[in-house]
C-alpha cells in the first residue's frame, strides 16, 4: 500500500508525458513543462525556419509556415511545435501580439500543436492561418519540444525572429469578411456546408483537398450579396481536409490560405457529478445487499441450533409433555 | 518518475491478476462447500487464497481508478466507455467489500449453509466478473478491441440514473451497511 501510494504521488507530480500534452494555446515554457526548464532540458538539433507570403494585409487571413528539419525524436516520434511572438515565456502567443489564429495544421486554432512523424521522417512542414488586427511589424518565433533516446526533454527555437509587416488593405480588394471565422471541426458521416461571407467579391471558386493532396472543386452557390455556400462531402473516418477560395472582383484576384477542417466523432458529454454519485451508490448498494443477505442467511444458520421445534414435535408425537421435555433438557437453553 | 498511463497499467495488472485468482478460488470453494467437488481438504486453502487475493485486489482498485482518471485523454469523463468502467469497477468494489466484510465478521459461517455458500460464492464471483468486465472495457477504449468483444457488450451505452435516484440508492446502501454491521456485531456478541 505504501509503495503504491508513493508511486501514485510520483505519477501525479512528476508525470513525464511521452504521449504528448495535446494541442493548446501555450507559451514558450509550455506551462512549466520539463522541456522549457533550462536545468533539465537539452538543446534540440532541429533546424526551424518560418516563412510567409510576401504581402500581408491587415484583417485578411495569411499563412505562416514552419519548416522543421533534422528531427531526431524518441520512440513515440512525437514533436510539439510552437508559434510564438517573443521568447520571454509569458504573453508570447500570437494572440498577445494582436493576431488571431484561424486554423492550425491539426484542424484546431492553437499555437502549440503536436505531430507524429512517420518512421525515418526528418523534416516536417506545418502551417498556421492567422489574421492581423493591427498595422505594423511583428516578429514571430518557433519552438519545438520532443523526446530523445536518453529520455531527456529536448527544446529548440528558431535561430532568429521572422519579421512580418502588415499593410493596409488596398481599395476594392476582394476578400473574406472581416468577421468571418472558418470552422475547424466537423462531425463524421455528415457533409459540411460552408457559409462564406466576403467583401468586394463578384464571384468565387471553391477548392478543397483531402490528405492525399488531390485538389477538387466544389459548386459555389450565391445566397445573397457577398454571401456564398459550398459543400464538402462527408468524411467517413477521422481525417482532415483543407479548403480555400479564389475571390474575383473589381480588384486583383485573391486566393485565401488553405484552411484546415478536421472531422471527428461527435463529442460526448455527461454530468460528472451524477456519474460519481451513481458510482458510489452502486458501491454501497452492492456491499449493503451482500452484507444484509449474508447476515440474514448466517443468522438463520446460527439460530438453527437454538431451534427446538423438531425435537418438540418429535416428543409430542411420542406422547411426552412439555414438562418432561424441560426435565430432559435440564430446564432449557435460554 | 513514471507517467500516470504506466502507473495505470501497473495497478490494473495487479487488480486483474488478483481478482482472477480470487475468482478461480471462489469457484473451487463454492463447488467444494456445495458438495459438487469432493475435495474437502482443499477448502481451507481456497478459502484463504480467495479472500487474500480479493483483499489485495481491492486495495489496488482505488489506485487503478485514480490513475485511470488522470491518464485518460482529454478532460474528465468524455467517453461512455469510461463511465461504464467507473460503474463496473465501483460495483465490483462493492461486491468485494461486502464479501470481505462478511468473511471477516462471520468467519467460516459464510460457508455454513447452502444459501450462505451460494451467496458468498456468487458475491465473490460477481466482484471478479465486474473487474474483468472493467478491464475488457479498458481494452476496448485503448485498443478498440478486447477478448469479450465476442459478446457484443454495450459499452457505448450508459444507464445513468437521475441524481435523486442515485442519492436515495446511496443512502439506502449506507443504511443497509450500517444495520448489517450492527447485526453482525450483535450476532458475534451473542455467540
Amino acid at each position: 500500500m505504501l509503495l503504491l501510494s508513493l508511486l501514485l504521488l510520483c505519477s501525479a507530480f512528476g508525470a513525464a508525458e511521452p504521449g504528448g500534452n495535446g494541442d493548446s494555446i501555450q507559451n514558450m515554457q509550455c506551462g512549466g513543462a520539463c522541456h522549457g526548464d533550462a536545468s533539465i532540458n537539452e538543446t534540440s538539433g532541429a533546424l526551424l525556419s518560418l516563412s510567409s507570403p510576401a504581402t500581408i494585409y491587415v484583417g485578411i487571413p495569411t499563412t505562416l509556415t514552419l519548416t522543421a528539419d533534422n528531427l531526431d525524436t524518441s520512440a513515440t516520434r512525437l514533436v510539439g511545435l510552437f508559434l510564438l511572438t517573443d521568447m520571454t515565456g509569458h504573453s508570447d502567443t500570437p494572440q498577445d501580439a494582436g493576431w488571431e489564429i484561424l486554423s492550425d495544421a491539426n484542424g484546431g486554432a492553437m499555437n502549440y500543436i503536436e505531430q507524429t512523424l512517420d518512421p525515418g521522417q526528418k523534416e516536417i512542414n506545418i502551417s498556421w492561418v492567422l489574421r492581423a488586427s493591427t498595422l505594423g511589424s511583428t516578429t514571430f518565433y518557433a519552438a519545438i519540444h520532443h523526446g530523445g533516446g536518453d529520455s531527456s526533454p529536448f527544446f529548440g527555437t528558431t535561430v532568429s525572429g521572422f519579421e512580418v509587416t502588415v499593410q493596409p488593405v488596398p481599395e476594392n480588394l476582394p476578400r473574406l469578411a472581416a468577421d468571418f471565422t472558418p470552422p475547424t471541426l466537423r462531425t463524421l458521416d455528415a457533409s459540411t456546408e460552408l457559409v462564406i461571407e466576403t467583401q468586394f467579391t463578384d464571384s468565387m471558386q471553391f477548392e478543397w483537398k483531402s490528405e492525399d493532396g488531390l485538389i477538387m472543386n466544389a459548386i459555389v452557390n450565391s445566397t445573397g450579396d457577398n454571401s456564398w455556400t459550398a459543400t464538402i462531402p462527408a468524411a467517413l473516418q477521422p481525417t482532415t481536409v483543407q479548403w480555400r477560395v479564389l475571390l474575383i472582383g473589381e480588384g486583383p484576384e485573391q486566393t485565401t490560405p488553405w484552411f484546415t477542417l478536421a472531422a471527428e466523432e461527435g463529442s460526448w458529454e455527461v454530468t460528472e457529478n451524477a456519474v460519481y454519485l451513481q458510482a458510489f451508490a452502486l458501491l454501497f448498494m452492492t456491499a449493503g445487499i451482500v452484507l444484509a443477505l449474508q447476515t440474514r442467511f448466517s443468522s438463520d444458520s446460527s439460530l438453527a441450533k437454538y431451534d427446538e421445534t423438531p425435537p418438540v414435535i418429535e416428543n409430542i408425537a411420542l406422547g411426552k409433555s412439555p414438562v418432561d421435555l424441560a426435565e430432559n433438557h435440564g430446564g432449557g437453553q435460554a | 518518475m513514471i507517467s500516470s498511463e504506466t502507473f495505470h497499467v501497473v495497478t490494473t495488472e495487479l487488480v486483474v491478476g488478483s481478482f482472477s485468482v480470487a475468482g478461480l478460488s471462489f469457484t473451487f470453494c463454492t463447488l467444494i462447500y456445495l458438495g459438487l467437488l469432493k475435495r474437502p481438504s482443499w477448502s481451507p486453502i481456497f478459502d484463504h487464497v480467495a479472500h487474500f487475493t480479493l483483499a489485495f485486489g481491492l486495495a489496488a482498485t482505488p489506485f487503478a481508478i485514480l490513475s485511470g482518471l488522470s491518464s485518460a485523454p482529454g478532460e474528465g469523463l468524455n467517453s461512455p466507455i469510461l463511465v461504464n468502467k467507473m460503474f463496473l469497477s465501483m460495483t465490483g468494489f462493492g461486491f468485494a467489500l461486502g464479501c470481505l466484510l462478511a468473511r471477516w465478521r462471520l468467519g467460516g459461517k459464510v460457508w455454513s449453509t447452502t444459501k450462505s455458500t451460494a451467496l458468498h460464492g456468487a458475491s465473490g464471483l460477481a466482484a471478479c466478473g465486474a473487474m474483468l468486465l472493467t478491464a475488457s472495457a479498458g481494452g476496448t477504449f485503448a485498443r478498440g478491441e478486447s477478448l469479450l468483444d465476442l459478446f457484443h457488450l454495450p459499452y457505448e451505452h450508459v444507464l445513468l440514473f437521475p441524481v435523486m435516484v442515485s442519492a436515495i440508492a446511496l443512502l439506502l446502501g449506507i443504511t443497509m451497511l450500517v444495520i448489517s454491521w450492527k447485526r453482525m456485531n450483535a450476532s458475534s456478541t451473542v455467540h
